[in-house]
């Protein structure tokens, strides 16, 4: 046999061998929304009381490692286009960003300060409603955030004490309905900001 | 396939089997509305107290929002509170000074562990067995309720027992007035170190029945007799802050440290000079030094006043305690005694200590009393450099009377136990909240058994332990970071320190601050129950309390109650103005001037040839803090054991009897034995061996349950003569080689240490 037939086979080994694990592995993915939907409780009592950086699937794992990320589905669909044309402020809901590292996301209390009386009947305020109702906050997804793996540490009120618009990283939300990530947050777009207004573009201004 | 695809491919599958092995469900559970509007990522720093010991040291706590999961309404789900991440001391607090010991900084594994008591249970198995149920708040009420009310009706409120750790403040005021107005038994407060006995010899000689405060920052010379006053005795950061002063903190000579033990103590560790000496002959050794003042004209026996009076002989300048007639019932030589003694005198303000075990033998108030005397002949009694007895602020609501005065000793426990053994009818329902007699004192007492005798036992607790786990109903308390605090402490600063601290977080569980349970109970039992605990919860008590502070000259000036109010929980308490110390009154005055006795020991030194001297843990203090997983890992500052307990002894003992480092050995006393690693070091005398006290739990948490032995269960019940105390340092014990092993564990981890804790 020739010398390349022998790679040819070796590769062809290794693809096969991946090809299994992959399908193991999205079958194990697949187990899970079960219990997403009807969790049983004995399970989640014994879940760990020990801090894991760990994933809650495999697939999540192998996702993480190729940096793709899922589409966040938000359980109610807010529209900030709709809060911002009526005259809101971004700060309104997302206190503290001029503060703090991250800015608050409202809790359903906060919602429901307006939605009492505002298009109540609604739909999407209707399950705003029912989730108040039931004592419940609205677990909204999160939409853009770091991995934890790329070790980077991003503080929200030096930038906005700088005079960058919330838009320049999060885009034009008065033309958005529910947030999705208009701007990709690689490192690329940090450093040439960074350059742009000539601040620092040392490794530990971020990555501490 | 290569080698290197292998490689690759084996860290893929192995990579992806681990993380299998452990997801984490949390983003399947519903969220909770949160109760708290807090901004993500910015850390806020409440004040709270430090409850881990008696010394009562302010703290800050870091609290920044985070996730919990926890259970509300029987639903698991995640909650966004603020959550405390770190304790430091509080800056302001006169007490801690802005530090906080290694135990301190543990509190908040209390608050996160995971076997803490999570809800109201009631017993469902055999006693003792441990198998509990969970019931609701309005059962637990109910049952507690119907016990009590049945006793009423019975008119044998007598048969109320209640069982507390040593209380202060408003929690006191609560406890104590809950049981005079039911009419129950007075409240014991039990703690294995509670130092009752220098408590009481202080009343004698000074007329002030407290731990006293030790101003080190201005001593020029200090003589320690076993006090271990940098680790555990008293309270322990004011002294190492003070102590950190009279070494570094000011300009010309440190002052010099003495310190007089059998064998030596972390805090021994760090003295100038460390005195071995026999067990039990530090009176001896303090009058001793006395004679050299007296005789040496360094000082009059006048001068001494009171406190002198009491000793027999001390007008006569001590005839019997000559340096050359006691040197070898001390074994410490005459040059040394009257070198000290001359150095002492020299370099005023010069102060005495006693604590640990020179107080804990059979003739500890006397040796108290002779230090008491040493002290006020050095004339550093109530003066800068000395000892000095802190005003505490005794505002109890408005309802004076039933927090003052009485100080209880481990004995009083001992005297339940009798009495229950005698009369098991004597108590019909026994309330315990924070102490746990079981493991901390010895077999003898047989207060297990004593207990196992009583009909109905109901506990505060937060965890179970080894008394908890009797009780028939459980009424878990909030863990302190979530309670309500306040405290006065009765030494550590020359200030009157009122502290107070509001909840630093929400409960994280289905508990219930012990102080509101009793108030709701007052409630519901109506009549004069409720007549004398007017207040509606336990803040509402405390703002009553402390609203008598405000026109006193203090840290906090305010324009109205209100305002009063706000800056005292901002800055953690409330604290005067001025360093002042109480005035000293003459003590007591005995039948006749105290004589010495010597020490008895229990044990002939023929059968029991060793002294056995357990001391308290520089980690797990008294054994309450053994399940704290932070305390397990630290190692031991002197012996770097962790994870277990030791024997320590002498190279020429272990020599003559063949023992190797870290071999198992047995020592048992007349009334038990234990077995545990020995650890051979220098600092012991040779007929001394020493084990701390901490370790050898049976029932309490998944990190201190059945790990090393506990030195208390084989005490001989021996009591202090004049204070009835138990006398911890009085057993004589015989050892014997078991086999060689390596069970000491030199910084080694948990699973190395506890095979078990691996397939948990």
């Amino acid at each position: 046999m020739s010398r390349s037939n022998l790679g040819l086979k070796r590769c062809l080994r290794v693809t096969v061998f991946l090809g299994m694990i992959i399908l193991v592995l999205s079958l194990l993915d697949r187990t899970s929304p079960a219990q997403d939907t009807a969790p049983p409780p004995q399970t989640m009592t014994q879940s760990s009381p020990i801090f894991t950086p760990a994933h809650r699937t495999v697939m999540d794992a192998v996702r993480e490692f190729f940096g793709s990320r899922q589409k966040p589905v938000q359980p109610i669909a807010y529209t900030h286009k709709v809060h911002l044309a009526n005259g809101m402020q971004c700060t309104d809901c997302h206190v503290g960003v001029d503060r703090g590292p991250d800015a608050r996301i409202p809790s359903v209390n906060f919602c429901m300060t307006c939605h009492q009386v505002i298009a109540t009947d609604k739909p999407e305020i209707k399950k705003l409603a029912a989730y108040r109702a039931r004592g419940e906050d609205i677990p909204w997804q999160r939409v853009y955030g770091f991995l934890p793996s790329a070790h980077v540490k991003f503080n929200h009120a030096p930038h906005i004490r700088a005079g960058v618009d919330c838009a320049q990283c999060h885009g034009d939300m008065t033309k958005q309905t529910v947030a999705v990530r208009m701007v990709d947050h690689t490192m690329g777009f940090c450093v040439q900001c960074h350059r742009e207004k000539n601040v620092s573009v040392d490794c530990v201004a971020c990555h501490y | 396939m290569e080698r290197r695809d292998f490689l690759k491919i084996s860290a893929a599958t192995g990579a992806v089997a681990a993380l299998e092995g452990c997801g984490n469900p949390d983003h399947q559970l519903i969220r909770f509305v949160p109760e708290e509007d807090m901004l993500p990522g910015l850390a806020t720093w409440k004040p709270s107290i430090c409850t881990l010991c008696p010394a009562g040291c302010g703290m800050l706590v870091r609290v920044m929002q985070g996730e919990a999961e926890v259970v509300r309404n029987g639903q698991l789900g995640i909650l966004k509170m603020g959550l405390p991440k770190k304790l430091e001391g509080n800056p302001a607090h006169p007490i801690s000074h802005g530090r906080l010991c290694p135990r301190g900084q543990a509190g908040l594994q209390v608050t996160y562990h995971p076997d803490r008591i999570k809800t109201p249970l009631a017993r469902s198995g055999p006693r003792g067995s441990g198998q509990f149920q969970e019931i609701t708040w309005d059962e637990a009420m109910k049952q507690l309720l119907s016990h009590l009310t049945a006793l009423q009706t019975s008119n044998e409120q007598g048969k109320i027992g209640f069982l507390t750790s040593p209380l202060r403040g408003q929690r006191k005021t609560i406890v104590h007035g809950f049981a005079a107005a039911l009419k129950a038994a007075p409240p014991i407060e039990f703690a294995f170190l509670a130092s009752r006995t220098i408590q009481e010899a202080n009343a004698w000689s000074f007329g002030s029945d407290a731990l006293p405060t030790v101003d080190l920052s201005h001593s020029n010379y200090l003589i320690s007799f076993g006090a271990d006053f940098l680790g555990t005795w008293n309270s322990p950061v004011a002294q190492s802050v003070g102590y950190g002063h009279m070494r570094n903190g000011r300009t010309g000579q440190p002052g010099k440290f003495v310190q007089v033990e059998s064998r030596i103590s972390q805090t021994g560790a760090s003295a100038d000079e460390w005195i071995p000496s026999q067990p039990g002959m530090d009176g001896v050794f303090a009058l001793s030094l006395a004679h050299v003042i007296l005789s040496e004209k360094l000082g009059t026996a006048g001068a001494a006043g009171h406190a002198g009076a009491l000793i027999a002989g001390w007008s006569e300048g001590l005839p019997d305690y000559a340096p050359a007639a006691v040197e070898k019932q001390i074994g410490v030589p005459a040059a040394t005694i009257s070198r000290i003694a001359r150095e002492a005198a020299a370099n005023a303000p010069a102060v005495a200590l006693i604590g640990d075990g020179p107080a804990a033998h059979t003739n500890g108030f006397f040796n108290a009393l002779a230090v008491n005397a040493l002290n006020a002949v050095l004339g550093s009694v109530g003066k800068p450099g000395g000892i000095v007895f802190s005003p505490v602020w005794t505002s109890q609501s408005g309802k004076p009377g039933a927090a003052e005065g009485k100080k209880d000793g481990e004995s009083s426990v001992r005297t339940l136990a009798e009495q229950i053994h005698a009369t098991p009818d004597s108590v019909k329902v026994l309330l315990v909240d924070g102490a746990n007699p079981v493991f901390a004192t010895p077999m003898a007492w047989r207060v297990r058994e004593a207990f196992e005798k009583v009909p109905f036992i109901a506990s505060f607790g937060s965890f179970i332990d080894e008394t908890t786990v009797l009780a028939d109903l459980i009424l878990p308390d909030h863990s302190p970071l979530e309670s309500w605090l306040d405290d006065s402490p009765e030494s550590g600063s020359t200030k009157t320190v009122a502290s107070l601290a509001p909840p630093a977080m929400q409960p994280l569980h289905n508990t219930r601050s012990m102080p509101d349970v009793l108030l709701d109970l007052a409630h519901q039992l109506g009549g004069p129950v409720a007549a004398a605990l007017p207040w509606k919860t336990y803040d509402d008590a405390l703002k009553i309390a402390f609203s008598s502070l405000q026109k006193q000259k203090g840290s906090v000036s305010a324009t109205d109650a209100d305002d009063f109010w706000t800056k005292v929980k901002d800055q953690g308490g409330w604290w005067s103005a001025e360093d002042k110390s109480v005035s000293l009154a003459a003590g007591k005055i005995p039948a006749a001037a105290v004589k010495n006795t010597a020490p008895q020991f229990d044990g002939s030194p023929d059968q029991f040839p060793f002294h056995f001297l357990p001391f308290a843990s520089q980690l797990c203090y008294d054994g309450s803090l053994a399940h704290l997983p932070w305390m397990q890992e630290s190692p031991d500052p002197l012996s770097t054991v962790m994870w277990g307990t030791w024997v320590e002894m002498n190279p020429r003992t272990a020599e003559k009897l063949a023992i190797k480092q870290g071999d198992t050995i047995e020592v048992a006393s007349q009334h038990g034995s234990l077995r545990a690693p020995a650890l051979i070091a220098p600092g012991i005398a040779p007929d001394v061996i020493a084990m701390p006290i901490g370790q050898g739990h049976t029932n309490f948490t998944r990190y201190a349950s059945g790990r090393g032995a506990n030195p208390i269960s084989i005490l001989a019940p021996m009591v202090e003569s004049g204070t009835g105390s138990l006398a911890w340092a009085a057993t004589r014990v015989k050892i014997s080689h078991i086999s060689e092993g390596k069970i000491v564990m030199f910084g080694a981890s948990l699973t190395d240490a506890s095979p078990e804790l691996k397939h948990r």
